[in-house]
């Protein structure tokens, strides 16, 4: 737990410290650009709000990705998840009646349920024909894209837009709004503690992370790995579907060209950084959206484009998983060469 | 003669805190045949790794003719004319015999290009001149365990290497491939070379060796020569105390057949016939060893039991139920099962211990769980624990460390006591003392003995004809996934077995075909 | 323009990237290394194409700049997985939205526009018009006219299969995928055979990015590569990493590629455009159909 710490927080030191040197490099201001950056994320209630509400989706694809790489699928397939979870929900809205308590969970559950089909359709390519999932969810993931995007330009095309977008959903499908904050935060939670929940205590969740530690181990113990393979994949599906409902029913209401590019890699992105720990997810999901939520008032404030978080991001990536192994060994070493002094007569 | 390799006060510790080599000193002479005896983890394999240059020493001095050396990559001991031949063969499967050979230092024309013509001519020579027997252009995947020896060996005398280190050369081997190996050990000696061997078994030790150096725990305990000393004297340094070499095992009385295999065959995906027409049953209270070559079929034995494969024909039942087909968790019901490998088929070393030693009880004793089996039973399975540690007298500490961090016989202990308090009629052992010192292996077959007077069906599968000549009831032996044999252990002898592994059939059988 | 001729060299412009950055990735895959870092290098060698092409105001600049920029990345690769010895999967990951992240930034930060930029100033990689062939009817379409690019990765195509089954370096690096520690003990690191299998990588991958962006059309928008390093890494998986397969392997993809234009004007054009991932997927479907009957 200490050592996870302490790699995590040097880690991200590091690499803020890496970000400065390039942005001396091309003659900014490192200081008062991370300055704005956690001024526009962290500090303040409206900058929190924001950050909180956009780590929703970083979070729930993150916990997918995490869920799957820890119970051994590797499950790549977010973005397309998301996507298909956002349209499933997209639809509900425009087509479905009904008072607010009943339709929101009904979105949803229908976001959820476009999520796991997605990820079902690799699940059941593995199963009949054993097709690595590792590739046919990136595949799906490319096929969705284009999908979606027929579907927001021709069936679902809202005829006043311009440019390819559906038009908003129903009003009863709108996530309530209090004050500042988006009840998407609550739907998270929820469903971060049931994930938890069931991943630690039940049965199956001790079946899955045993699988993902040694699957011949766990099926000579006599856990049957095909069916919980399928299951995982489905309920890590639902997950990202439910992201890409959530994106749809707290912002724009509506499924918009482009709208699941921004967490595209972002899920797998924080499960790695992580190494597939559930807490680690939400916190690393936290972090990542306030670099992502201050990058708008960096720009504003240093002229730093935006885009310079996606490097910043990748590159706490890279240091902090290579730094978690690299610790644990140079920790080791350093016992040993303490040890062998010892010894000497 | 000349003191060849001098070693002073060699430390060495794996992190973060295994002393492997402690302070040893001593010293090897050319043209001599030295052996490195101990028990498995003593440190001669260490010891030998550090000289290398494979594993870096801590503390110390080597000197090598004369000359301080600390090789950082075997590259340089090679060049230095050392070479090491490794307890698991080192080549690969998918390359020749000429191509393993001169693989690093291949004889190239001007563009790179590989000459093969010189190449081979170049390994030919150098088989000629040794006189091993040997096809050069076979693939590696093709040819014997002792042919793929000779091939290292050969990989090595390529390089022009005088002094050769043999890291346990025939664990691999047959009784009657040990002979032969042997020779071209002396033969080697004869011309010059100086041949560092590392062995366990002691009377090998004895017929090849000229000197004995003895380890224990990582440290040396003696260098005696080889015609001065006994087996009795060898054993009781390494061991550190006076050794049996009798086995005080109780004559069984099984009962009733527990475990049977009937008319058993496997073919696999690539057409080859792995088990053919196997018949065998096992009592209760009956323990039953196989032996065999590594490869013969016991692999596919285990698995066809087990479940992993789906057999292509024949019947396996345990107490007269059907299990062929079965479930795993269905086979669960009446088999424990031990396997060869703890990290592979045996646990998740990352996981707890506690999460290792719930596996299969989870889903066959109800009080596990909770909630018709939804919710896990952390109390019970935590209580579970503590009951193996105490009854199998495991060094266990917090049950929720990670499994890996216990040692290589406190692992086997909660192995086996999660597999034996699973209170199945039948046991299925492949291999469950490989790789354990013999203070641990001492403990398993006791409690593998008393689960014979438990009334236990015992199936155990060993490389070790020892252990299967000291524990064994009736001993089967594996030869080209056919059963050669079915003999009784007290009419028989490991000559008889070591024979019946290597060619299939009796000796005299073989004559009389002649 | 006939519709067959369009066809083929719509697949043959379609195949070359592929095409390379596979080659790429079958150095790697015979060194053993779980590559996945495909798609990042070619993005990064796209972009420094266009870079170098539009700054030198040349072409061979910008193939120059494309090599260099794939090489950064591969070296980045070497630093994590190679020294580090960080697990290459994550290191892939990364690399791959790195790469992503540092093109869009550096073309907001360089060329100062966002998802696209496209200007007169940036010199395309000529087409080679071979002076007898050219004249051949029908063929002579095919044959002549190409993109140089695409006679080079002819050349490659041979050259690899040369290398890696001919040469010293070839047996090499098949021993450090087969066994590394064979290899090790053999006295050869594996670790500098590595190494150099993922600096071949980038080098080739640069060329296919410099294809994409001076060839195939002339100007760098955002996350051009759009998958095709995945694809290339499932053509290598699929033929076990045979160079002659992978050339194969990428026409197929090519043509799926040349059908998905050719299809438009039948179906929307996100249809057609779905098609080269689908037939990945079919493909994948008769390799594991295979695989399944060699081991069953």
């Amino acid at each position: 737990m200490q050592r996870k710490l302490i790699s995590g927080i040097s880690g991200i030191l590091i690499a803020l410290l890496i970000g400065a040197v390039i942005m001396l490099f091309q003659g900014y201001e490192p200081l008062q650009t991370y300055g704005a950056l956690f001024n526009f994320s962290l500090f303040g209630l409206f900058p929190l709000a924001t950050t909180l509400r956009n780590s929703v989706p970083l979070i729930l694809t993150g916990l997918s990705a995490s869920v799957a790489f820890a119970s051994g699928p590797i499950n790549l397939g977010q973005p397309g998840q998301l996507l298909m979870g956002a349209l499933f929900a997209t639809v509900g809205g425009l087509y479905l009646d009904l008072p607010p308590w009943l339709l929101i969970p009904v979105l949803l559950l229908l976001s959820m349920l476009g999520g796991a089909l997605w990820s079902g359709v690799a699940a059941m390519l593995r199963k009949w024909f054993n097709m690595d999932e590792f590739i046919t969810t990136l595949m799906l993931n490319m096929i969705a894209d284009f999908f979606t995007y027929w579907a927001i330009s021709y069936p679902f095309f809202d005829r006043s837009a311009y440019s390819p977008m559906t038009p908003q959903i129903n009003l009863n499908g709108w996530l309530p709004i209090w004050g500042e904050f988006n009840s998407n935060v609550l739907v998270m939670i929820l469903a971060f503690v049931v994930i938890y929940f069931v991943f630690n205590r039940l049965t199956a969740g001790y079946e899955w992370r045993i699988t993902g530690q040694n699957s011949l181990f766990a099926r000579l113990g006599g856990i049957k790995i095909d069916k919980n393979y399928v299951t995982v994949m489905l309920v890590t599906g639902a997950l990202a579907g439910l992201a890409g409902g959530l994106v749809v029913m707290a912002g724009p209401h509506r499924f918009l060209k482009g709208l699941g590019a921004n967490y595209a890699w972002d899920g797998v992105m924080i499960a790695v950084v992580a190494n597939s720990g559930l807490w680690a997810t939400l916190l690393y999901g936290l972090f990542f959206s306030a670099m992502q939520t201050g990058s708008l008032g960096m720009e504003l404030i240093t002229a730093v484009p935006r885009e310079f978080i996606q490097v910043l991001q990748a590159v706490t990536v890279l240091v902090v998983v290579a730094g978690r192994g690299y610790l644990d060994i140079l920790f080791d070493k350093t016992i040993a060469r303490r040890k062998a002094r010892e010894r000497t007569v | 003669m000349q003191v060849l390799i001098e070693m002073k006060d060699i430390i060495k510790v794996f992190p973060p805190n295994v002393v492997a080599v402690d302070n040893v000193t001593t010293d090897f002479r050319k043209g001599e045949i030295h052996a490195i005896v101990g028990e498995n983890g003593a440190g001669k394999s260490t010891l030998m790794k550090v000289f290398y240059g494979l594993e870096q020493f801590n503390q110390g001095e080597i000197r090598y003719l004369g000359q301080t050396v600390r090789f950082q990559e075997p590259g340089e001991a090679i060049a230095r004319g050392i070479g090491m031949v490794h307890q698991e063969i080192l080549l690969i499967p998918q390359y020749t015999v000429w191509e393993n050979i001169v693989l690093g230092a291949e004889p190239i024309n001007f563009l790179g290009v590989i000459d093969r013509q010189r190449a081979r001519q170049m390994v030919q020579s150098k088989i000629d001149e040794f006189q091993f027997n040997l096809d050069i252009d076979a693939k590696v995947d093709d040819i014997s365990v002792a042919a793929r020896q000779k091939v290292e060996i050969l990989k090595l005398l390529y390089r022009n290497v005088s002094v050769l280190i043999l890291d346990e050369p025939t664990a691999v081997l047959t009784p009657q491939e040990i002979p032969q190996l042997f020779n071209e050990l002396r033969r080697l000696r004869d011309h010059g070379h100086t041949i560092l061997f590392i062995s366990h078994h002691l009377e090998e030790v004895l017929t090849l060796s000229d000197r004995i150096t003895v380890m224990r725990k990582g440290k040396k305990i003696a260098t005696v020569q080889a015609e001065e000393t006994t087996k009795e004297e060898l054993a009781e340094m390494m061991v550190g105390r006076a050794v049996l070499f009798t086995s005080h095992r109780e004559k069984s009385n099984p009962g009733m057949e527990v475990f049977s295999i009937e008319n058993l065959t496997y073919v696999d995906g690539t057409h080859h016939t792995r088990l053919e027409n196997i018949n065998f049953h096992v009592r209760e209270g009956e323990l039953v060893g196989i032996a065999g070559v590594e490869g013969n079929g016991q692999f596919e034995l285990v698995n066809s039991i087990m479940g992993l494969i789906r057999v292509t024909q024949g019947k396996i039942s345990v107490n007269g139920f059907d299990i062929t087909n079965a479930e795993i968790l269905e086979r669960r019901r009446y088999i424990s099962f031990v396997s060869q490998d703890r990290g592979k088929m045996g646990a998740a070393v990352k996981a707890s211990i506690l999460e290792n030693v719930m596996m299969t009880h989870h889903r066959l004793n109800p009080d596990f769980t909770t909630w018709k089996g939804l919710i896990l039973n952390d109390q019970f399975a935590r209580q579970f624990t503590r009951q193996i540690e105490q009854q199998f007298a495991v060094v266990m500490g917090n049950q929720d460390n990670p499994f890996r961090s216990l040692s290589g016989g406190n692992q086997q202990k909660v192995i086996l006591g999660r597999e034996l308090l699973l209170d199945t009629p039948f046991l299925l052992l492949d291999q469950p003392t490989r790789g354990l010192d013999v203070g641990s292996i001492e403990y398993v077959h006791e409690t593998i003995l008393k689960m014979r007077e438990l009334k236990r069906a015992i199936l155990l599968i060993s490389a070790d004809l020892e252990e299967l000549f000291r524990i064994a009831d009736r001993i089967l032996v594996l030869h080209r996934g056919k059963i050669a044999a079915d003999l009784p252990t007290d009419q028989t002898n490991i000559e008889q077995i070591g024979y019946l592994m290597l060619e299939g059939k009796e000796k005299n059988l073989a004559k009389e075909a002649n | 323009m006939n519709i067959f001729t369009g066809l083929i060299n719509g697949m043959i412009s379609g195949a070359t990237p592929i095409l390379l950055a596979a080659l790429g990735g079958t150095f790697t895959f015979y060194a053993g290394i779980f590559n996945i870092a495909m798609e990042g290098m070619m993005l990064a060698g796209a972009f420094f194409a266009v870079l170098g092409s539009y700054y030198f105001n040349s072409w061979l600049m910008g193939i120059l700049c494309a090599i260099l920029g794939a090489l950064l990345m591969a070296l980045i690769f070497i630093l994590f997985a190679v020294t580090l010895k960080t697990d290459e999967f994550v290191t892939g990951i990364a690399l791959n939205l790195f790469a992503l992240g540092a093109t869009t930034y550096l073309m907001r930060q360089i060329f100062n526009v966002k998802g696209a930029f496209s200007n007169p100033g940036i010199v395309p990689i000529p087409r080679i018009h071979i002076p007898l062939l050219a004249k051949v009817p029908f063929l002579g379409e095919i044959l002549s006219g190409q993109n140089l690019i695409v006679y080079l990765t002819i050349v490659v195509v041979f050259l690899s299969a040369f290398i890696i089954f001919k040469t010293r370096f070839g047996l090499r690096l098949r021993a450090a995928g087969y066994n590394a520690p064979s290899l090790d003990s053999s006295g050869v690191p594996s670790a500098s055979i590595r190494t150099w299998s993922l600096i071949i990588c980038g080098i080739l991958c640069g060329l296919a990015g410099a294809f994409l962006s001076l060839g195939y059309v002339t100007l760098f928008s955002e996350n051009m590569s759009a998958g095709r390093g995945w694809i290339s890494l499932a053509a290598v998986i699929l033929v076990n990493g045979n160079p002659w397969g992978i050339a194969l392997i990428s026409l197929l993809f090519g043509f799926t590629d040349g059908l998905g234009l050719l299809l438009q004007q039948y179906m929307p054009s996100q249809f057609t455009s779905m098609v080269p991932y689908i037939a990945t997927l079919i493909a994948l479907y008769f390799y594991s159909i295979q695989a399944r009957k060699r081991k069953a």
